[in-house]
């Protein structure tokens, strides 16, 4: 149960020839995602993403701790991927397997290491108190790409989230609840998100945001993690065939490309979301903490 | 069927549904079994039988065949009956027996190396792990954990009956939801000239109709929710031709397109992929 | 606190119709019958019932939590408007793509929504042991929204697991020494904190789960349906509290009842007596299956309530929903 179950040969071999005419299973260009599509909870930081059939929701929440004693400036930020049987019956609940780990390290790379949540102004007492701010990624239906589509999720949980105001006084860390002080949005320094391309017949056909059954065809992958400026944070090829190093190059500005529209996507989504809300008005909004 | 009766785990069928034939004895569908109970109330000695849903499914009755059973959710995993016509993938061979796959993360089937057409120790096929079979479900065994078994011949003739059993060799396999299977299943095994929707499926009469120009196409229906499909006639659109099969029939199945719908769709994606004007 | 609970109370009662003012909760007994007819979350928002059952229940609420400002009673116009738009729980059908059986789950009073997915039948590697020969193994894993799962997670897995266990037919074709696996992911709501009751979450884990198990086609002898109860401090009982109702509660009682009237699941905790609990579960049985019960204190008149306002008969509109839209093919041709 640990792994996907084979492609066929007839599939493989069918997935292959049609790349070499430019076509995919569900008719996308090689440099095209699946439709995505982002809703939101009624939570702040509750994000439901699908992208094609791959579905992920991730929550994010913030609780005051106490900072590590080596970084008394800064918060804490983790981010906590768990993969269940619910994303796809090949995962064993509760054992850890190794497409969990990979994801957990590109977004480890591409979004906390990159320092795309500052971590400092998560500072509220020097080496007394801080936020700690985890995300949790839960994936509910696996098809591929999951690295780049738990990128989007993160992030946009990340712009969407707001956390409790809380200030210090005579010494004293006072976290006002969010009825009493309009609750404050993280502060976001760069909107880094990663790009998996995939690569197929001796890596002459190279494409974006791969289905499972594409994924389980291809030869080698290389994932790029790059922000809206085009600056890279992160680039990695962990297995598989050998990619030319101009065509590194030319995926770059694709990755740069495909970046900037999924985060007009992620900044459309946001708005309107937030648009919707303070129409609801403040009566809604108490209401939903009555309820919580 | 103006007003469904559905049924929950537990509900009885009301006797009312049953069909009233009484020359033949009543079959049981998936989803329904025969309680006895004790009877409280009558002073009769003879217990009661009760037909209970075991199921959550809409209950449809056939009273030719005289059988009563329940529609499931679409979507559920496909468990092997006897009789059903499955396309498995070869994971792996011994010496007597292929390995195939019928669901992922089930136990594997077994396919005798010699369940072909005219296969002899010398004439078998050789398949290899990652090979698709269409076959048919044999036996699925007597108690906890048996094995399935398939063939791909029928035992009594030696022949492949249904024709099309045996190795399944180039095309490509789609994955539809188990109840979309069984209506292509029927939709493509009752008369093909029809023009009238079977189950409600009109694309398959529809595709065929728009492919014909272009060589037609080979299917092959699994009801373990696999379609085989090859196009190899076609020439050079053939891999066109098959994507956009495919893409029908997986839309049809997601949206749970009409008939008029149905005609649409492949009308919009055979001028997508460029295969008709 | 109480005098001020009261004076305020009596002013809403004012407003209300002379009918409703007779209801009004000048005994404690009275108000349990109160509650006894009002089928909570279930019931139409447009019943005159409900809203005056939330006016009762707000005083209630009020005492309970002393700790609170006075001040808070200038949300009171909000929860009343809160209560009137109150709507029974949401939920969805075989949403996810990958597992077998799938469902969504919203409880409106608890704000918890649940995800669940089934797998069944599938192989369980690496367990041969574990596995019975005979029938499938139940797995249930819960994963919650914020944290990282913990002993009350644990818990709750094993009563449900155990429930299940005596409903799934493990013997039926394609079952034996296969497994069963239901994930179960808290994707709404708040986390549940260290020391508080895993039992408010019971009610919304069992319904998801059997959602999911149907929509999976898992072979079942019967279905049931749950129900959260709490007893107020002042012995008042709280038919599916809200989460600030059940902190404040004696006691909170978690009961299920399957398709056939038998008591599946009875979790409490907290000090109660046997008394207040046979009230909780005639209750919990109205609520659940709506059928009516013998009386209680003699004094109480049950109301039969339609099918519809009961969990069970919430999860049967669900299904048959679903099931109509996925033959739409062939109910509209036939």
């Amino acid at each position: 149960m640990s792994k996907e179950a084979p492609l066929s040969i007839a599939e493989r071999e069918f997935i292959l020839e049609a790349l070499r005419q430019d076509s995919r299973l569900d008719g996308r260009t090689p440099d095209q995602f699946r439709p995505l599509k982002i809703s939101f909870g009624d939570e702040y930081g509750h994000v439901n993403l699908e992208l094609g059939n791959t579905s992920i929701i991730v929550r994010i929440s913030a609780e005051v701790t106490k900072p590590r004693d080596e970084r008394p400036f800064d918060g804490l930020f983790n981010i906590n991927l768990e993969l269940s049987a619910m994303g796809s019956p090949a995962w064993e609940n509760g054992r850890p397997n190794d497409v969990e780990s990979y994801v957990t390290h590109v977004l480890d790379s591409v979004i906390r290491h990159s320092n795309a949540l500052d971590t400092e102004s998560l500072c509220i007492l020097k080496g007394v108190s801080c936020w700690s701010i985890r995300a949790d990624v839960h994936v509910v239906a696996y098809d591929g790409n999951l690295t780049d589509a738990a990128c989007i999720a993160v992030m946009t949980g990340l712009q969407h989230f707001r956390r409790p105001d809380a200030v210090v006084r005579d010494g004293q860390v006072v976290v006002y609840g969010v009825e009493e002080r309009v609750p404050v949005a993280l502060n976001i320094t760069h909107k880094p998100l990663s790009v998996t391309f995939f690569a197929f017949n001796e890596s002459k056909n190279i494409i974006v945001d791969a289905t499972l059954k594409e994924e389980q065809a291809s030869e080698g992958e290389l994932v790029i993690g790059i922000n809206n400026g085009g600056e890279m944070c992160f680039m990695n090829k962990f297995s598989g065939a050998t990619i030319n190093a101009r065509e590194i190059v030319t995926r770059t500005s694709v990755a740069l490309e495909k970046v900037k529209d999924l985060n007009a996507q992620i900044d459309r989504a946001m708005q309107a979301d937030l648009a919707l809300r303070a129409k609801r008005g403040m009566a809604e909004e108490s209401r939903a903490e009555n309820d919580r | 069927m103006a007003s469904p009766l559905v049924l929950l785990p537990g509900d009885e069928v009301p006797s009312r549904h049953l069909p009233s034939n009484k020359s033949n004895p009543l079959k049981l569908g998936p989803g329904l079994r025969l309680l006895s109970q004790p009877s409280s109330t009558s002073q009769n000695a003879q217990s009661q039988h009760v037909l209970t849903a075991t199921q959550a499914g809409i209950v449809t009755t056939d009273a030719k065949r005289n059988t009563v059973s329940l529609l499931s959710f679409p979507n559920r995993r496909y468990i092997p009956t006897v009789n059903d016509l499955i396309i498995a993938q070869i994971h792996h061979s011994s010496v007597d027996y292929f390995h195939c796959m019928v669901t992922p993360h089930t136990a594997h089937a077994l396919l005798g190396q010699l369940s072909f057409e005219g296969a002899s120790k010398k004439t078998r096929p050789m398949l290899r792990q990652g090979d698709l079979v269409y076959a048919r479900v044999l036996s699925i065994g007597l108690g906890a954990g048996a094995e399935v078994e398939l063939t791909c011949v029928n035992p009594a003739t030696g022949k492949s009956e249904p024709g099309g059993l045996g190795p399944l060799n180039g095309g490509m396999v789609f994955d539809v939801s188990t109840g979309m299977a069984a209506r292509l299943l029927r939709a493509s095994s009752s008369s093909s000239e029809q023009n009238e929707s079977i189950d409600g499926l009109v694309v398959l009469s529809e595709l065929g109709k728009k492919l014909e120009s272009l060589g037609g196409f080979e299917i092959a229906v699994g009801r373990n929710g696999k379609v085989w499909i090859d196009c190899s006639n076609a020439g050079e659109s053939a891999v066109k031709a098959t994507i956009a099969i495919g893409r029908c029939l997986q839309t049809v199945d997601e949206k749970g397109l009409g008939p008029a719908d149905q005609k649409k769709f492949v009308t919009r994606i055979l001028r997508e992929m460029k295969l008709v004007s | 606190m109480s005098e001020e609970a009261k004076l305020s109370h009596t002013l809403v009662v004012s407003d209300l119709s002379a009918k409703q003012r007779m209801w009004g909760p000048r005994s404690t007994k009275n108000r349990e019958s109160f509650f006894h007819d009002a089928a909570g979350p279930y019931a139409s928002p447009s019943s005159l019932r409900t809203t005056s059952k939330t006016d009762t229940r707000s005083p209630s609420r009020q005492s309970n939590s002393g700790q609170r400002k006075p001040t808070t009673w200038l949300s009171f116009p909000l929860e009343f408007s809160f209560s009137t738009t109150m709507v029974g729980p949401t939920a969805s059908l075989s949403n996810l793509s990958r597992a077998d059986g799938s469902a969504s789950f919203k409880c409106p009073t608890t704000g918890y929504k649940i995800l669940g997915s089934v797998n069944a039948p599938v192989e369980l590697p690496g367990r041969r042991d574990a596995l019975k020969p005979e029938e499938a193994t139940v797995e249930v894993f819960i994963k919650p929204g914020n944290t990282t799962a913990g002993v009350g997670e644990r818990y709750a897995e094993g009563i449900i697991r155990t429930m299940l266990q005596k409903l799934i037919l493990g013997r039926e074709r394609g079952f034996p020494r296969r497994g069963v696996v239901i994930t179960l992911a808290i994707v709404g709501g708040g986390a549940i904190a260290r020391g508080d009751s895993y039992l408010t979450l019971l009610p919304s884990l069992l319904h998801t789960s059997l959602l999911a198990l149907l929509s999976g086609a898992v072979p079942m002898s019967m279905t049931y349906s749950a129900a959260l109860m709490a007893v107020s401090k002042s012995n008042v009982i709280v038919s599916n509290p809200t989460l600030v109702e059940a902190k404040a509660a004696s006691s909170l009682h978690v009961l299920a009842f399957s398709s056939k009237g038998h008591l599946l699941l009875n979790e409490s905790q907290g000090r109660f007596d046997f008394d207040t609990w046979k009230t909780v579960q005639q209750r919990a049985h109205a609520l659940c299956r709506g059928v009516e019960l013998p009386e209680v204190d003699g004094d109480i008149a049950m109301e039969a309530q339609g099918d519809s306002g009961t969990a069970e008969g919430f999860v049967r509109e669900t299904v048959e929903d679903h099931l109509c839209r996925d033959y739409a093919w062939k109910i509209n041709t036939e």
